[in-house]
């Protein structure tokens, strides 16, 4: 479904993507692991179609995305809707005024009618257990509130993979749990998820395949999630966890 | 692709559908230049943080201190040699910077001479062509010593430098925090406009509603911002008084250049007199 073959990118002279090589199948569920600043972020935008490459070749569907295509707006728009984007920071995707008009923006662009676009809204506020928000303004409503809308917001798009940048950060231990539970089931529709993380007490329970960043932004390892989470001396390489959380964990 | 066999129970069955969907065409120009302005500056405002080897050589509050000098001399002389010579020199260091620099401060400078020359055509016309020649080299030579220092030294040196000419501290305060805002609220908006442009996946009859949503978004982010940067201001103690610990030495091109601004003074006497 998504393959990544060298793929290198740099923001002015600084690099945050150096050959990466990656291929997810429809219905994986990945999680991207790694040190801050190791180019998780810059993948999950490249995958989006946000930053096109500096060298190699991503393909979607067999398809080739290049800056070329994404400069087509008919692609790039088929393409936002097939991959779903939920962003780190809920705030930066929620600009109307009331949480029905965030989730109905996308299916009204789409074509449908006012009733179909009610309907679709009504499952997923319900989906997501935001029914009572429906009217209220987004920017007012709590951190976890605000993630479940921005999550409904990219489900009623239907999108086939849904991409999410550090989903637990900020987020009470329930509503943690609760997201857990969602992207699974989510997953257990076929659909396929890729999630950038620092959370290693949760990723064992969204994925099970991990993709491990190191800091010259390259990936280090490809493989089970819970295989990964056992290697302590990999971990340690990466400057993802130090010696006291290995001691916490029992490694 | 169709998954209900393997259906959750509460997942409604068009989330199990593929989208069967051809978006219809739409034009983005306004969304992709937003995104790309916000970018530009926000580029600006990281390369100057990163300056350290490229930035300006001469010691900051001396180049603040000569392009004061320059624009004030500039502005009171009324000899035109003075003005060309000027310029001349502004044109020679000028070529001594790296070509992205200098494009984008002969641009501002070429930019803001030709809305002058607008200006003054009427005089010019009229039959006063010294006064309209003389004034849109003045500004041309004052936009490009203030383009000169502007981008070539740290915006965090030039305020250390306002604070050594006893600058009041809420106005060197102010600029911080502007400089500071500009590139949070420009971060969060690119993002947001990033946000837009993947949820614009068809026709958007209402682009310009999205547009100020996500200014009204970023208004509200920043009386956020202000009101916790204060409290965090209380906390710690801060009494708005800027301390500076930086303690450089003059080099020889300082000297060099101390020199080269005297010899414009020289040179400003020397012309008024004639």
């Amino acid at each position: 479904m998504i393959e990544l073959n060298d793929i290198c990118f740099s923001y002015s002279d600084t690099i945050a993507l150096n050959h990466i090589n990656l291929s997810i199948k429809t219905g994986e569920a990945i999680a991207l692991m790694g040190a801050n600043g190791c180019g998780k972020s810059t993948l999950l935008k490249l995958i989006n179609g946000i930053i096109s490459t500096d060298k190699g070749s991503y393909r979607f569907h067999g398809e080739d995305v290049t800056h070329k295509k994404l400069q087509d707006s008919q692609f790039s728009k088929l393409l936002h809707q097939r991959i779903g984007f939920v962003f780190q920071n809920s705030d930066t995707q929620l600009f109307c005024s009331s949480v029905y008009d965030e989730v109905a923006f996308g299916p009204r662009q789409m074509g449908y009618t006012e009733s179909e676009v009610e309907s679709r809204v009504n499952d997923c506020l319900a989906l997501l257990g935001i029914q009572e928000f429906s009217k209220r303004t987004p920017y007012h409503l709590s951190g976890g509130e605000k993630r479940k809308v921005a999550i409904a917001c990219v489900m009623s798009l239907n999108p086939e993979v849904l991409v999410l940048d550090e989903p637990m950060n900020g987020l009470d231990p329930k509503t943690q749990r609760w997201l857990v539970d969602f992207l699974n089931k989510w997953n257990k529709a076929g659909k396929t998820l890729i999630t950038s993380t620092h959370n290693l007490d949760l990723v064992q329970e969204i994925s099970k395949r991990s993709i491990l960043f190191d800091e010259t932004h390259t990936i280090v390892a490809d493989g089970k999630t819970e295989e990964l989470l056992m290697d302590e001396e990999l971990l340690k390489r990466v400057n993802l966890v130090d010696q006291s959380y290995c001691y916490h964990k029992g490694l | 692709m169709d998954n209900a066999e393997n259906k959750p129970a509460d997942l409604p069955d068009w989330l199990l559908k593929d989208e069967n969907y051809i978006p219809l065409v739409d034009k983005d120009t306004f969304v992709n230049k937003s995104i790309l302005s916000v970018f530009k500056v926000l580029s600006r405002i990281k390369k100057q943080d990163s300056q350290g080897l490229t930035g300006s050589r001469i010691h900051v509050p001396i180049h603040v201190l000569g392009t004061f000098l320059l624009i004030m001399l500039v502005s009171l002389t009324r000899s035109f040699i003075f003005v060309i010579i000027v310029n001349v020199w502004l044109l020679a260091v000028l070529s001594m910077i790296d070509s992205e620099r200098l494009v984008r401060i002969l641009k501002l400078s070429a930019g803001v001479t030709l809305c002058t020359a607008v200006v003054m055509l009427p005089a010019f016309i009229l039959g006063n062509t010294y006064s309209s020649i003389m004034i849109t080299t003045k500004v041309f030579a004052t936009i490009t010593a203030m383009g000169l220092l502007s981008h070539t030294a740290k915006w965090s040196a030039l305020t250390e430098a306002l604070k050594k000419f006893y600058m009041p501290d809420i106005f060197i305060f102010i600029l911080d925090i502007t400089i500071k805002y500009i590139d949070l609220l420009g971060e969060l908006s690119l993002n947001m406009f990033y946000a837009l442009k993947l949820r614009s996946v068809g026709k958007n009859r209402s682009k310009y509603s999205s547009m100020a949503g996500i200014a009204g978004s970023v208004f509200l982010q920043s009386k956020e911002l202000a009101e916790d940067m204060y409290h965090a201001m209380e906390c710690r103690g801060f009494t708005g008084e800027y301390h500076i610990n930086n303690k450089s030495e003059l080099k020889w091109l300082d000297y060099l250049y101390i020199v080269i601004n005297t010899g414009f003074l020289i040179l400003f006497i020397y012309f008024g007199r004639m």
